[in-house]
């Protein structure tokens, strides 16, 4: 192979990779180049280039896409500043779409379903369509508001800065997104499972029926639910405490133990119908299934006047000065 | 602690920085005379600033859609070449930019003439 050859080959790589307009005009100053640094080598050896050594000085001047690049202007998609808002914006996204999705797709298919392997393919793929498709949305929406309003990163007042986290609240986030995570998941779950049910229905033939109290009650929860895990989510976003936000929270605590004093009063949650069972054992059955149910209310509402507690004491330690210090870094 | 790969990185991605701003204001200074690409490269490193082409073709371009350069392309020896030379802009640019680097130049030398602290000291010792 000639040197010619091998250097209009190592030249039409490098074109692949260039934009289209500067091609001729770079392509002709490497090729210049290229021949005086042959020229130079040759007049210092005394004699032409032999091909090994005519294929290192390509090699050492770098792979065709490699010397390409450095003609490329750098592109980026987001500002480096919004970075650390645009991984929380996805995260937040995410969960938003994908635990629904875990829900209707997958957790309300099972009851009606005899294949899992079905429900959990289409799970699969709706979950990863999904998670193609907000990635995508997240990321066009921030590139956007950097090529066209990337200014407002440097239009800032320290006056309208988030407060600063007081020391009990270094632990408070984690809280406040668990709380949030949680929050959304308990709705989705409600939501899904609860939606226009009188019973549910199992494969082997029998049905657990639904006392006329959750239905009822349906609305409420899903609503309180959804509304605290909001409250979760401001104040993971902006997580300077106020007065407010432990009201608030002591409120939704109040109605949640309202909910579940409501519910305990009821004699019966649940009932059972078309089980292959002695009356006596269906009898025994029913006594247990709404024993756990009665337990479990019993337990909720414990940690709901515990959590108001807390937010109570919250609020009698900002009224009477002993709540902790901001916290300094030294 | 680093290991001695990490640190040579680490002293390898400090030097690229160190060396950028230094070889643009190189370039700048060498084509106060007229040179084409090649020259550049042979001039610098005779003076011990060797530069491959993949940095200063780049550079080249960059500074001369920055108004820094002119160019034309030329025959010289039988060949086309593309001459470079500072434009009136880059002579501007070029005297504050040698103002800002003897600047810090001295403050530099002022830093390192300064006495260590005690810590410093000992680990010389």
């Amino acid at each position: 192979m000639t040197h010619t050859d091998l250097i209009d080959r190592y030249l039409n790589a490098v074109k692949l990779w260039l934009p289209r307009k500067l091609q001729k005009d770079i392509l002709a100053e490497l090729a210049e180049d290229l021949h005086s640094q042959i020229e130079e080598r040759e007049s210092v050896l005394g004699r032409p280039l032999e091909e090994a050594e005519f294929v290192d000085l390509l090699r050492r001047r770098g792979s065709p896409m490699r010397v390409a690049s450095g003609y490329i202007p750098e592109v980026r998609l987001i500002n480096p500043a919004m970075l650390p808002l645009y991984w929380m914006v996805l995260r937040i996204v995410l969960l938003w779409v994908i635990l629904p999705i875990f829900g209707l797709v997958f957790i309300r298919p099972l009851f009606d379903s005899h294949s899992l392997g079905n429900v959990l393919a289409t799970f699969v793929a709706t979950a990863f369509q999904s998670l193609f498709f907000v990635i995508g949305i997240v990321t066009t929406v921030f590139a956007l508001l950097d090529r066209y309003r990337s200014k407002w990163v440097d239009r800032w007042d320290p006056r309208k800065l988030p407060g600063a986290r007081r020391a009990h609240q270094q632990m408070q986030w984690y809280n406040d997104f668990s709380g949030f995570a949680f929050g959304v998941g308990a709705a989705v779950f409600w939501g899904a499972m609860m939606w226009h049910r009188s019973a549910f229905v199992f494969s082997a033939g029998f049905r657990f029926v639904l006392a006329p109290i959750w239905g009822q009650i349906y609305w409420l929860v899903l609503g309180l639910t959804l509304a605290r895990a909001a409250v979760d989510l401001y104040c993971f976003v902006r997580p300077a405490w106020t007065p407010a936000r432990s009201w608030v929270r002591l409120g939704f605590e109040v109605l949640k133990v309202a909910i579940a004093v409501v519910l305990l009063r009821v004699p019966s949650w649940f009932d059972i119908a078309g089980a292959d069972l002695s009356p006596a054992d269906m009898a025994k059955t029913v006594v247990w299934l709404n024993g756990t149910i009665q337990i479990t209310l019993v337990c909720a509402a414990a940690i709901m006047l515990f959590d108001g507690f807390r937010q109570a004491r919250l609020l009698w330690k900002a009224k009477t000065g002993r709540s902790t210090p901001i916290l300094t870094v030294s | 602690m680093h290991t001695n790969g990490t640190n040579s990185e680490l002293f390898e991605n400090l030097r690229l920085e160190l060396r950028r701003g230094c070889l643009a204001v190189a370039v700048l200074v060498q084509l106060r005379t007229e040179l084409y690409g090649y020259a550049i490269r042979k001039a610098l490193s005779d003076q011990g600033l060797a530069i491959d082409e993949n940095t200063l073709y780049p550079l080249l371009r960059r500074l001369e859609s920055q108004g820094l350069l002119v160019s034309q392309w030329r025959e010289e020896d039988k060949r086309n070449k593309r001459f470079y030379r500072l434009s009136p802009v880059g002579e501007e640019v070029l005297a504050s930019l040698l103002a800002e680097w003897r600047q810090m130049n001295a403050a530099l030398e002022r830093i390192l003439a300064a006495p260590a602290s005690p810590r410093m000291q000992e680990q010389t010792q």
